[in-house]
């Protein structure tokens, strides 16, 4: 797998943009979690939080089971709520690459855009943190921002050993995402909501990209986990 | 089956329905206080209500500011380089502003017994103080993704609550003032009933709507949330003091109006907190 992003210049500067996007392939995730790994090296993400993470469903019963895994992170919308329901226009999006950063230094942590975001993508960071002083602000996915202005693609992307996470340019007719794009059938997540979010899923258990009637029922498993959860955030 | 649910915080916790609560009542008041020159009945309460408004604003201010994860950055919603009027929190902080220094000044005119621009104030503060429940309301519905809050009529039953909690508090500082007492008993009557259709209707679309509108409905109106949202909320809130209003025409009871507005405080905070959270239950399993 190459290093570097299939990013092509010659739609810079154009009528369009060059426009980021990632793309999923479920059919390839085999939910060894290193994406999320990746993410919490390279942003030292702390306990409890992550800017990628990876929910899985057990589907059938035995011997038909499967596990149906569904990464996921910030979906870099195209008309992202979490921008307009800034009050300082703290969030806000790359006009190149079409990134949706956040600008720490001016959040004021009222989490409007936590509840504007149907995707929960983003998460206050603790007041406590060991190597850096960002503490106390919204934090999100930045599609690596600092990685693909140097040519990279982003930590997940790298280090996705079943390829099943592609990163590329969807403005550019010969990058790998807009193949893929164009070759199979793609989901986005909530739709309906009209974000125009930018990753898309080949192969995704509708099961989990809807809301399903599961709430109705009591979960059969991850009970001791999900004790340990609420003990441990005092919910 | 087996799944693993990535565990999500909600985005507002009860701090936000607190805040919702005072503001509710201190614009109420500053109805009042603004009613009492158009209508001489509530004269008495003219004073008492603005004083109220204002002491109800810091402590709401308080909670707001206390409530964000950066409070001393709170400023940063009045700097002119950094609104973003997309965003109903800015349109807020302006409107808070703005109503914290018009009631100031309005206080100031009530002290000084300056009649000429008393009554000016009075309706400059009200008009902001019903820019303040309109705001939460919309705070709330711009959030497309989250069911009851995507409503439209937010805004709408923030005000009739609004109107509702500032009439019970109003009610109570009468005491016994009944001629007060009857006009304060129509208020409560008419906005809490309208609280309740307001309520009819967005329960009705949401329990119609997809899977995650029918699961909020069900959070709403079941176990802890619905015995705060249905139990204190509807039923002792809205359908209880009603009936005690109903029951005390033509002849005033003190009592029962007491009573009846001492419930619609109680249901409206209960309410604005089923409304705040519930809401919010659904997506943390998203």
């Amino acid at each position: 797998m190459s290093e570097t992003s299939n990013v092509s210049s010659q739609a810079a500067g154009q009528s369009h943009k060059r426009r980021f996007a990632m793309v999923v392939d479920i059919r390839r995730c085999i939910g060894c979690m290193a994406c999320q790994v990746a993410c919490k090296a390279e942003y030292d993400t702390p306990l409890g939080v992550n800017r990628t993470w990876v929910p899985y469903k057990v589907t059938g019963k035995y011997p038909t089971v499967s596990r149906k895994f569904l990464p996921r992170l910030c979906n870099h919308c195209e008309d992202p709520p979490c921008v307009r329901n800034c009050p300082v226009g703290a969030t806000f999006v790359v006009e190149d690459g079409g990134f949706v950063l956040q600008r720490y230094e001016r959040c004021i942590g009222c989490r409007s855009c936590m509840a504007a975001c149907p995707y929960n993508a983003r998460f206050m960071l603790p007041s406590h943190r060991t190597y850096t002083p960002i503490t106390n602000v919204v934090d999100k996915c930045t599609f690596c921002f600092h990685r693909v202005t140097q040519n990279l693609v982003p930590a997940c992307v790298q280090t996705c050993i079943g390829r099943s996470r592609v990163f590329g340019d969807i403005n550019d007719p010969n990058s790998e995402v807009s193949y893929l794009i164009a070759t199979n059938p793609t989901q986005v997540l909530r739709p309906e909501q009209g974000t125009k979010p930018h990753v898309f899923y080949i192969g995704a258990d509708r099961n989990q990209t809807e809301f399903g009637r599961d709430g109705y029922k009591p979960v059969e498993v991850m009970e001791q986990e999900r004790a340990a959860f609420k003990l441990h955030f005092k919910l | 089956m087996g799944e693993y649910v990535w565990f999500h915080d909600v985005s507002w916790h009860s701090a936000y329905a607190i805040y919702f609560f005072v503001v509710g009542i201190l614009a109420g008041l500053s109805f009042l206080s603004y009613g009492s020159w158009i209508t001489p009945a509530l004269r008495p309460l003219r004073e008492k209500a603005a004083y109220i408004s204002v002491v109800l604003l810091g402590v709401g201010g308080a909670l707001l500011v206390a409530d964000l994860s950066q409070p001393l950055r709170f400023l940063n919603t009045l700097n002119p380089m950094y609104m973003h009027f997309t965003s109903p929190l800015a349109w807020g902080a302006l409107n808070i502003a703005a109503f914290g220094i018009c009631s100031v000044l309005y206080i100031w005119t009530l002290f000084k017994k300056e009649e000429k621009y008393g009554k000016w104030l009075a309706t400059l503060t009200a008009l902001l103080a019903l820019g303040l429940p309109i705001y939460t309301g919309y705070d709330l519905s711009v959030h497309q993704s989250r069911p009851v809050w995507n409503t439209p009529v937010m805004p709408v039953l923030f005000v009739a609550l609004a109107v509702a909690s500032g009439s019970a508090a109003g009610s109570l500082l009468a005491g016994s003032n009944m001629v007060a007492q009857k006009v304060l008993r129509e208020y409560m009557l008419w906005s809490t009933a309208a609280v309740g259709v307001v309520l009819i209707g967005v329960m009705g679309t949401t329990n119609y709507g997809g899977a995650a509108e029918e699961l909020t409905f069900a959070i709403l109106t079941t176990g802890t949330m619905g015995l705060i949202f249905v139990g204190f909320g509807i039923l002792g809130g809205i359908a209880l003091p009603v009936g005690l209003l109903l029951t005390s025409t033509g002849q005033q009871h003190r009592g029962i109006l007491m009573i009846a507005a001492a419930l619609i405080l109680l249901g409206s905070a209960a309410l604005r907190y089923g409304i705040l959270m519930a809401p919010q239950q659904m997506q943390t399993l998203f």
